[in-house]
């Protein structure tokens, strides 16, 4: 682990350091380095559920693939951002990566956290620069909206699991995750347990986010610039997943009840922002929206508490965090081009971009879940394990589908088929910084076909 | 076009009809070539800027900006009946109509597990 992390903290001194002229190909390469380094957790040989060197940061099959994406996406938002960051002065260059390597760190350690507390830390602390680049280099003034949306939601939701961690440090005498697994089931029969059981997950289905309480995430994906999007569509979804997987261990007997209202907004929640999807004329509101369709089926998946709903959702947060974020690449690049997310206005863009259709066309295929890629076997594993669950499910899931393809396939029709508008034939042709951004988002969903056993979690 | 007559069955369009253009009043008159000095300034904007050769940028067009702020924000959402009825029919009922469903189906499938009849329809050994 203080092998990432300490080249990850070296990234500071490196960002300020380095000339100008080198700054961008530094921190790169230097991000590069590190996601490498990262791709060694990958081999597992242990038996055991983890590894650790040390007490309070450790490794798991749960939370490895998170931390390789965590470390992956690094030098890509990097490289995703040097169009739009390249104007600026120099000492602002330099504080939007610091605020990227921050957000690393912070992610790294909250992944990798054991004591339940260092993760709630590192979960808040994870807040501060994604506000600070969502309202500093947002490009419309919504985003002051935006930032302030996704601030009190997420906080709103995190400060009863304050309390509830407290009450648990109480009770127990300690919250390392090591020790708690161990623990007695607690006796949780009162109105003030089931609070408490709320308290500690609403922080989560916030972040998740759930249906009822998704509101901040359009504002903020939309308004935030392509790293922001970038991030938090990857990454920052994922810790409510993770930090709902760690929960749900201790959470047992009440949850049998008390899941329900949350697993039927998470469902219905899949079919309404899928048909919310097929309405926008903002691309990147969409995206966003399809990403509150995905993340709700990976909370139902959570929320029943079988081994093929853990896996499923695993394998589905890793697949959706790349695919999301190669969507919101593209869109950056479209928004680049004509300065607008309106989509009618970039339609028709096959005729004159053609490798990057192939690249829309991906994407757009692995977010309606084409087999065989990763994303369609996480969803099928949801949607199997919510069939045994109560056969009822398959309503929702199978119309859920069905939305989602529908939308991937008006996204991808309205970018790119059609006849092209004459204001872009005169657009600025693809750099190979691009294509290479997008190669990169997309060779691991393909790579992840052949070894899914990376990413399957302890429960296959 | 002073001897126009109009065909026997049709009507005699506006435009061309000479009270139209001499019966105007002077303050008319000077109203509408304001207004079509306001015209050819626009028109001549927008020949500027679309035979510019160094122009990369689209060429802004208000009414766009105007649909996508109306399609983005929500701000002529009103509570009115129509739209409560709507809200609660595809927001609120389902969730309690799904509640019910699901809760009545798990309970049924506990009764039977309890009961000792629940027969598992696949093996699955993990």
């Amino acid at each position: 682990m203080l092998k990432v992390l300490i080249p990850t903290i070296m990234l500071f001194p490196t960002i300020w350091l380095t000339s100008p002229k080198w700054l961008w190909t530094t921190t790169t390469a230097h991000s590069l380095l590190i996601a490498s380094i990262s791709l060694t957790w990958l081999k597992w040989t242990s038996e055991t559920g983890w590894t650790s060197s040390n007490m309070y940061l450790a490794k798991g099959p749960l939370l490895t693939p998170l931390l390789v994406l965590t470390c992956w996406l690094l030098p890509l938002m990097i490289l995703a951002s040097q169009n739009h960051i390249n104007p600026e002065p120099i000492s602002r260059e330099r504080l939007y990566i610091t605020l990227l390597a921050l957000l690393q760190t912070f992610l790294i350690m909250a992944f990798g956290a054991t004591e339940i507390i260092m993760f709630y830390i590192m979960f808040e602390a994870t807040l501060i620069p994604t506000l600070i680049i969502i309202t500093r280099w947002g490009n419309q003034t919504e985003r002051l909206n935006a930032g302030t949306y996704f601030l009190f939601y997420t906080l709103a939701g995190s400060l009863p699991l304050l309390v509830a961690l407290l009450l648990l440090q109480q009770s127990t005498g300690t919250l390392s995750m090591l020790v708690l697994q161990y623990s007695q089931p607690l006796q949780l029969n009162s109105w003030g347990h089931m609070f408490w059981w709320a308290g500690c997950l609403i922080a989560f289905l916030v972040k998740m986010p759930l249906y009822g309480v998704h509101l901040w995430l359009p504002k903020a994906h939309v308004e935030a610039p392509v790293a922001g999007s970038m991030v938090l569509a990857a990454v920052l979804l994922k810790l409510g997943g993770y930090g709902m997987m760690r929960m749900m261990v201790m959470l047992d007997p009440l949850s049998k009840e008390l899941a329900y209202p949350f697993i039927i907004l998470a469902l219905w929640g899949i079919i309404m922002t899928g048909s919310i999807c097929l309405r926008q004329t903002d691309l990147k509101s969409l995206i966003a929206y399809s990403s509150v369709s995905h993340m709700g089926l990976v909370a139902g998946g959570i929320l029943i508490q079988t081994p093929w709903g853990f896996s499923g959702a695993i394998i589905l947060m890793i697949a959706h965090g790349l695919v999301s974020s190669a969507l919101f690449c593209l869109a950056n690049t479209a928004y680049e081009r004509t300065h607008s997310r309106t989509m009618i206005l970039a339609r028709g863009l096959q005729v004159i971009f053609p490798l990057t259709a192939v690249w829309w066309f991906i994407a757009n295929l692995a977010n309606l879940a084409l087999p065989p890629l990763p994303n369609l076997m996480g969803e099928l594993m949801i949607i199997t394990t919510l069939f045994n669950w109560s056969p009822w499910t398959i309503l929702l899931t199978g119309l859920g589908t069905l939305i989602t393809a529908g939308y991937s396939l008006y996204m991808f029709l309205m970018s790119q088929r059609g006849p092209t508008p004459n204001h872009i034939m005169g657009l600025q042709p693809f750099h190979t910084r691009e294509h290479l951004l997008m190669t990169l988002h997309l060779i691991p969903v393909i790579l992840l076909v052949t070894k899914p056993e990376l990413m399957w979690g302890w429960c296959y | 076009m002073a001897n126009y007559k109009e065909a026997p069955l049709a009507t005699q369009p506006k435009t061309l009809d000479p009270a139209e253009y001499f019966n105007l009043s002077p303050d008319y008159r000077r109203a509408e070539e304001k207004r079509a000095a306001l015209r050819a300034q626009l028109k001549r904007q927008y020949l500027e800027q679309l035979n510019n050769p160094h122009r990369k940028a689209l060429i802004e067009d208000p009414a766009l900006t105007r649909w996508t702020y109306a399609r983005t924000n929500n701000n002529y959402f009103r509570p009115t009946a129509k739209t409560s009825l709507i809200g609660g029919l595809f927001g609120v009922l389902p969730l309690f109509v799904l509640y019910v469903v699901f809760k009545t189906d798990r309970d049924k499938r506990e009764a039977k597990i309890k009961a000792g009849t629940y027969e598992r329809p696949y093996k699955l050994s993990t």
